[in-house]
């Protein structure tokens, strides 16, 4: 479904503020599946997802999502089979819109908006009952500003914002980080529940080791911009916390001792 | 102030009610600063002005065309910033400034006067109706029409776009807009409408003049400052509808202070006035606090 391969990203390439935020990436996300992303700040985590929603230079590699080799294809483009959420819960709604309002962008997002009213009663109806599905109450206030809602409130909004319509790719760049525990759980849940109705592709960012492990069907790791570790089945199902950061810092070990040899 | 003199200042108030549209539609809506008005609403009215004096054109074609002139004024404008990254506010100033070369070109002179010739007002008068009566009317029924057209269409799915490109360009790519069209367009359409408020102004005041657009864009955002203060703006109807009011309200205030022969005030000094006012009520906004109390903090800080 998703492909990308020796993917490198250079930010401020020939100046002093050069980074090298991906370092040939090969990766590889078969239709259905659900990836969880873990990785120390700055391995590159949201720029590889950046790559795949194409706000990200590409400067080598390529993209493949489904049947389309999409390395060049502009953001909007993209978007009719790809979505995503933001970590930010102001980000991924529009404050000023309804919540309705919201939705019609989102429904504009797979079906082409035209000079039709972008709200209609059967936008109304279909908006309320999916709303319904969260408990939130928030199918009785369809006409209020986006604004007015809470952070989690907002980022449950996007979710279900993102997952309207033909959607294929789900992207969730630590879409749960900004909201305090409990919320955070409750997106969390509803997150899994959508992709497995749907049957979505997604591949989810988290600060949360445990989260990686107990959501979704494999788990990689980022460093340094490069994946250095890609577990699944069995053996993930067996995998603890402690084995993973037992792991983690192995690889951190590693590169030190490697920096130590060329200093030595 | 005389019926005669408050008619008149209605006829002025509608037709930088469009003004204010335009305003509101680029500052507001698009979040992009557009300062290409000063250019396009003396091109509309040298447009409207050169067809039907040179080429012989029916009045109302003429302004027709000067709206569509003044839209691709404002696509050059989104152009320059969408595509080669100008900085929309210097975009805006190429653009009018360009455009007071080419007014003077269009007009063959600094100005074209529209005497014995048919305008869209003239029609009126011809059916035996006073101008200074029938003017006003006709003026609000084109702005309110436009207002409510605008409305409708800022509720379209192409519409929404527009909004959501404004006030979340990212989340507006993620939903499938192409932000950069909808400048395009949103720009151009904010100049279609300051070009025929230009045509009708040259064809009400009887000439069009290449220095009639110094300091449009500071009434027409005086105008949206005006309105949104009196008439909060919760919904794009209320929006709108505060932009015409905003308008009609600060060419009042204008004629008044013009009047009151106390004030010592020339007509030349209207752009002062209307700057400070401007900059008085941004500051305001800014801190939401009394200038007198802005001042001395200012002091302070020294
Ligand atoms: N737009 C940008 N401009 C410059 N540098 C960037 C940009 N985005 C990310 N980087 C850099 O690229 C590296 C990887 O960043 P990122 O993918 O955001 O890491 P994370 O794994 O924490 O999400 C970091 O060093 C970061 O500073
Ligand atoms: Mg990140």
């Amino acid at each position: 479904m998703i492909e990308l391969k020796d993917i490198h990203v250079t930010f401020n390439k020939d100046t002093p503020l050069e980074t090298k935020a991906l370092r040939g990436v090969d990766l590889a996300v078969p239709k259905g599946e659900f990836l969880t992303v873990i990785g120390s700040n700055g391995a590159g985590k949201s720029t590889s997802l950046n790559v795949m929603a194409g706000i990200a230079p590409v400067l080598q590699g390529s993209l493949r999502v489904g049947q389309n080799d999409m390395t060049n294809w502009p953001v909007q483009k993209r978007a009719r089979s790809i979505s995503r959420v933001f970590q930010d819960p102001k980000m991924g709604t529009c404050e000023d819109l309804t919540i309705l309002e919201n939705f019609a962008l989102a429904y504009g997002r797979t079906t082409p908006r035209g000079f039709k009213f972008a709200v209609d009663p059967s936008i109304r109806l279909s908006v309320a009952e999916r709303l319904s599905l969260l408990k939130l109450g928030l199918e009785d206030r369809l006409d209020d500003k986006v604004g007015l809602l809470s952070g989690g409130q907002r980022q449950a909004v996007s979710l279900l914002m993102a997952t309207t319509g033909d959607t294929q790719v789900l992207l969730l760049d630590e879409h749960t980080a900004a909201l305090d525990p409990k919320t955070a759980d409750f997106v969390l849940q509803i997150t899994n529940s959508i992709v497995r109705e749907l049957k979505l592709t997604a591949v989810m960012v988290t600060h949360s080791m445990a989260q990686a492990l107990n959501t979704g069907d494999r788990t990689i790791m980022f460093h340094q911009g490069k994946i250095i570790f890609d577990v699944a089945g069995a053996e993930r199902d067996k995998m603890t916390v402690e084995d993973l950061l037992h792991l983690f810092k192995r690889e951190q070990g590693e590169e030190l001792a490697d920096d130590s040899l060329l200093l030595g | 102030m005389s019926l005669y003199e408050i008619l008149g200042t209605l006829e002025t108030g509608f037709i930088f009610g469009l003004v204010a549209l335009g305003a509101y539609l680029t500052f507001k809506i698009l979040d992009f600063p557009d300062l290409t008005v000063e250019g396009s609403f003396p091109l509309g009215a040298a447009v409207c002005a050169a067809l039907i004096v040179q080429g012989g054109w029916n009045p109302w074609a003429a302004t027709g065309f000067a709206a569509v002139v003044g839209f691709g004024a404002g696509y050059v404008t989104a152009y320059l910033n969408v595509r080669f990254n100008i900085l929309h506010i210097l975009a805006g100033i190429l653009v009018s400034i360009s455009l007071y070369s080419i007014n003077l070109r269009i007009m063959g002179g600094p100005n074209e006067p529209l005497l014995n010739v048919k305008t869209v007002f003239t029609a009126f008068e011809d059916l035996g109706y006073p101008g200074y009566m029938i003017n006003p009317v006709f003026l609000g029924i084109v702005v309110i029409a436009i207002k409510l057209a605008l409305d409708a269409f800022l509720a379209t799915g192409w519409g929404m776009s527009m909004r959501a490109a404004g006030a979340n360009p990212a989340m507006a790519e993620a939903n499938g807009i192409n932000v950069g069209k909808m400048k395009l367009y949103g720009v151009g359409l904010a100049n279609a409408l300051t070009a025929l408020a230009g045509a009708l102004f040259a064809q009400i005041f009887g000439a069009a003049d290449a220095y009639m657009g110094i300091g449009v864009i500071i009434v027409g955002l005086a105008s949206v400052i005006v309105g949104m203060s009196i008439l909060p703006s919760r919904t794009i109807f209320l929006a709108t509808t505060a932009c015409i009011l905003g308008a009609i309200l600060y060419r009042l205030a204008v004629a008044v202070a013009l009047n009151a022969d106390f004030l010592g005030l020339y007509a030349s000094d209207v752009q002062l006035v209307t700057a400070v006012l401007v900059m008085l009520a941004l500051i305001g906004q800014q801190s939401g606090s009394s200038l007198f109390k802005i001042l001395k903090k200012g002091t302070k800080n020294d």
